[in-house]
């Protein structure tokens, strides 16, 4: 029963930021990491966290959701932290002990990497987090329609990313119950070498893919069926539209980056 | 009104390619409520595809509304006529949520936002999914799949209503609404409904009953007439309704006079005075 | 020795929103050797009852045993598995190998046939199906039609011998002659096999002409077990859980609200006449 399976990690509400037009959120997404490379001093670096645990509290999603999105990164974060510690080898020495000398830069760089990679991460959450997928898809094919002047096809990528997003679902319940079927002749997908689990599964692949095959068949019979020409004159039943809040959002973004480079501008170095 | 005239179809070519439909003529008009039957690979299902250009016939015409189904200029507005409902519900469903499903075809023809707004919600309503706007398809039962299909095709507002045996892969209260909701739009929109199935007990609910064999029409008429000739239905692999079989085997032992019920209601009537007569 | 299911309960999700229990508190026994019908609508648990009878989902609380074989032991689940076989109602599920004979042998090899005796196992099952295996063996499983595709299927059960065979809507979405193939092959693997059958169905019309014994199912709980006369007599009740109810059925029910007295064991045409028969001669 996988009938119930939720795609992306989009968390329902009504805060502020899940209003925001997808457009904004996925170009304010990449102003947030232009800023975040921006910081080039540790202390600056307030700043930017300042701004994504305000963010997150405007967006109302439970902080447990960004530590989720963190957990991937639970082996490369201290590896990173420790790969700097220890490997730069420049400005004042700080400490030794038996091989280990950690110095000034390795500690900042420690830091540094590690803050950089954690508010990126979580500030990109943000996004899919308080963003459906299909919103996405809309506001991905609205930027990028510019470039179909370049022949990109933005429409087609779009549609692509639909009907992906409408059958994944579709096709996890039915790889369930291809692996039940297959089961009850007593197929065994859990013993053996690796090579002869993988060759246990081309029962499971093949129906799956005699089936995919025919589906996409019928869909595109019944999307043409329904008058599906391509991009071209089409019209949509939703209207992405900037609001007073699209507007604020942005004016916020651009305060940020204007705050990080005035202040390493005019606030002198502390460490 | 559709006219189908000499069609010939095969979906392999050369020798010994098996034909699906070898000489077809057939005319269907307009407000009618048509059923097509046949066995599997009788030619049903390509027929059906063939009212709105999905299928070209190798030769023979089809026009809709005085449309050649050839003419390639003519396909759109040929769609925007006829639109088909198919079988298999999980695969005529395109988006993630069910009313920009139904906007799918008004979007496709461009058709200014706000009227698709309101089609989708008066298609909607139409099929009584409207409680169901914002829900994801893939949790929807395949009965309410369908109907949402048949609302998708409605937003189009089509003068033919084609369902391809789009009860087929449904449970009973599935293929009731799905029948419910053909013959109101029939009844109500004068929507002309051409219905291909394998069953027979839904073959009796339309004008007319098309009987399909070997890809030419073996038979037609109406339901009443069609099914007083079970032996040469059985013949072609087909079926009576299970009414008709019983009304055959009385009538067979003149048990009961020689009638033309079909369904339940009418068995009854037919009957009961005899059992009280008793 | 029977299937004996004691107060099976079965919870999806248990403990989130979604929770939702799709069996709840059944017991029944399936005995040796007769034909056991199941009805009940789409959402009625009959799924998920049916997956436990072979052990391919686990219950929440309540004990399935097969012929004494506890199917939520691991081990003995096994052996209690190879006496069930399960035909899911589409084929295209299970179909996978290049041709029909290798796709059928495919269970008896798992039980460890060598290649040999798996395909002679085959083809025995083939022909028990109605399957030519000199004119179906070698062809690709995919280039059958939708009725030789589900006895092909079918084929690929029997082929393991299981003791009991358990029929997810054999006959859903086949034209007429499919479904009378379905129903021969059925009946002639009771009479070879000795099989014992559960069918499990939302058209009474199929369970009612060859069923033994019926349970039916309504929202996870078992409704009413009993003989088709038993389970019949209940017409009014069955449609009015969403059931189809047997054609013959619902005209002795529409008869008797006219007035008429029509016996509570006419549900099928062959009873019908045979009864309308007997009036005559009175």
């Amino acid at each position: 029963m996988f009938k119930d399976i939720t795609l992306g990690q989009y968390v329902p509400g009504d805060s502020f930021l899940h209003k925001l037009d997808p457009r904004t959120k996925i170009m304010l997404m990449i102003a947030y990491i232009v800023a975040v490379f921006l910081v080039q001093r540790i202390e600056i670096f307030a700043l930017v966290i300042i701004f994504t645990v305000a963010v997150t509290l405007l967006s109302k999603v439970s902080i447990t959701y960004l530590f989720k999105a963190l957990k991937p990164m639970k082996f490369l974060l201290p590896l990173m932290f420790l790969m700097n510690l220890f490997l730069i080898k420049t400005g004042d020495l700080l400490v030794e002990w038996w091989i280990f000398k950690i110095y000034s830069d390795g500690l900042k760089n420690a830091f540094f990497i590690v803050l950089r990679l954690a508010t990126l991460v979580a500030g990109t959450s943000l996004l899919t987090l308080t963003t459906t997928p299909i919103a996405l898809t809309d506001g991905l094919e609205k930027l990028l329609s510019p470039l179909k002047v370049i022949k990109f096809p933005a429409h087609e990528l779009a549609m692509m990313m639909t009907i992906a997003l409408r059958f994944i679902p579709t096709l996890i319940e039915e790889a369930d119950k291809i692996m039940k079927a297959q089961l009850a002749r007593g197929a065994d997908f859990e013993s053996g070498n690796v090579f002869k689990r993988a060759k246990a599964m081309l029962p499971i692949l093949i129906p799956l893919f005699v089936n995919s095959f025919r589906r996409a068949d019928e869909l595109a019979m019944a999307m043409e069926s329904r008058c599906y020409h391509g991009g071209n004159g089409r019209t949509r039943m939703r209207v992405l539209c900037f609001t007073w809040r699209d507007l604020v959002a942005v004016l916020v973004m651009a305060a940020l980056i204007a705050a990080i480079v005035i202040s390493q501008k005019l606030i002198p170095a502390v460490f | 009104m559709i006219s189908i005239s000499e069609v010939e179809y095969s979906y392999e070519d050369g020798e010994d390619a098996k034909k699906a439909l070898s000489g077809v003529s057939l005319e269907i008009r307009d407000g009618e409520f048509v059923a097509i039957v046949g066995h599997n690979g009788s030619g049903k299902s390509t027929l059906a595809k063939m009212l709105n250009a999905l299928i070209l016939p190798d030769s023979g015409t089809v026009t809709v509304f005085g449309m050649d189904t050839a003419d390639e200029k003519l396909t759109l507005d040929i769609r925007k006529k006829v639109g088909i409902v198919f079988q298999n519900p999980d695969n005529q469903i395109v988006t993630t949520v069910v009313e920009e499903d139904v906007g799918f075809g008004p979007e496709n023809l461009g058709v200014p936002t706000q009227e698709i707004r309101k089609r989708v919600d008066r298609a909607l309503e139409a099929v009584g999914m409207t409680d169901y706007a914002r829900s994801a398809p893939h949790m929807l039962s395949g009965g309410q799949k369908q109907r949402i299909a048949i609302a998708g095709v409605l937003a189009i507002r089509p003068d033919v209503l084609v369902l391809d045996e789009a009860t087929a892969m449904l449970d009973p209260i599935g293929r009731k609404a799905v029948l419910d909701i053909a013959k109101r739009m029939n009844k109500e929109l004068g929507i002309t409904v051409v219905m291909i199935t394998q069953y027979m007990e839904e073959a009796v609910i339309a004008d007319r009953v098309v009987v399909m064999n070997e890809g030419k029409v073996a038979m037609q008429g109406t339901p009443r007439e069609i099914f007083r000739r079970g032996d040469e239905l059985r013949k072609i692999r087909l079926d009576v309704p299970v009414m008709v079989e019983l009304r055959e085997k009385l009538a067979a032992e003149s048990l009961i006079p020689d009638t033309d019920a079909l369904t339940v209601e009418e068995m009854a009537e037919e009957i009961c005075p005899l059992l009280l007569k008793n | 020795m029977p299937i004996i299911v004691e107060k099976l309960t079965h919870t999806y999700m248990p403990g989130t929103e979604n929770e939702h229990v799709a069996v709840d508190n059944v017991s029944l026994t399936i005995n040796e050797g007769e034909f056991f019908g199941i009805i009940g609508h789409t959402g009625s648990g009959k799924s998920t009852f049916i997956q436990h009878l072979n052990g391919l989902v686990q219950p929440t609380s309540g004990k399935v045993t097969v012929d004494g074989f506890d199917m939520s032991d691991k081990k003995q689940r096994q052996k209690g598995r190879a006496l069930v076989g399960m035909v899911f109602q589409y084929p295209d599920y299970q179909l996978f190998d290049s041709t029909v004979l290798d796709d059928v042998a495919f269970g008896p090899k798992n039980l460890g046939q060598s290649e040999e005796e798996a395909k002679k196992s085959a083809a025995e099952a083939m022909k028990t199906v109605g399957l030519d295996p000199e004119l179906f063996g070698e062809k690709s499983p995919f280039e059958l039609s939708g009725g030789e595709k589900r006895r092909a299927a079918l084929a690929g059960i029997i082929a393991m011998k299981p003791k009991y065979l358990v029929l997810d809507e054999p006959m859903a979405g086949l034209d007429p002659s499919g479904r009378r193939d379905v129903v021969a092959t059925i009946d002639a693997l009771r009479r070879e096999l000795g099989c014992t059958v559960i069918m499990v169905s939302h058209s009474m019309e199929d369970v009612a002409r060859s069923a033994e014994r019926i349970a039916v199912l309504n929202e996870g709980k078992l409704y009413a077990l009993g003989t088709p006369d038993e389970i019949f007599s209940k017409t009014q009740e069955l449609i009015d859980m969403g059931l189809d109810a047997p054609q013959t059925a619902r005209l002795a029910e529409a008869l008797r609200q006219k007035g008429c007295d029509v016996p509570e064991s006419i549900y099928t045409n062959e009873r019908f006449i045979e009864w309308f028969r007997g009036l005559k001669h009175v």
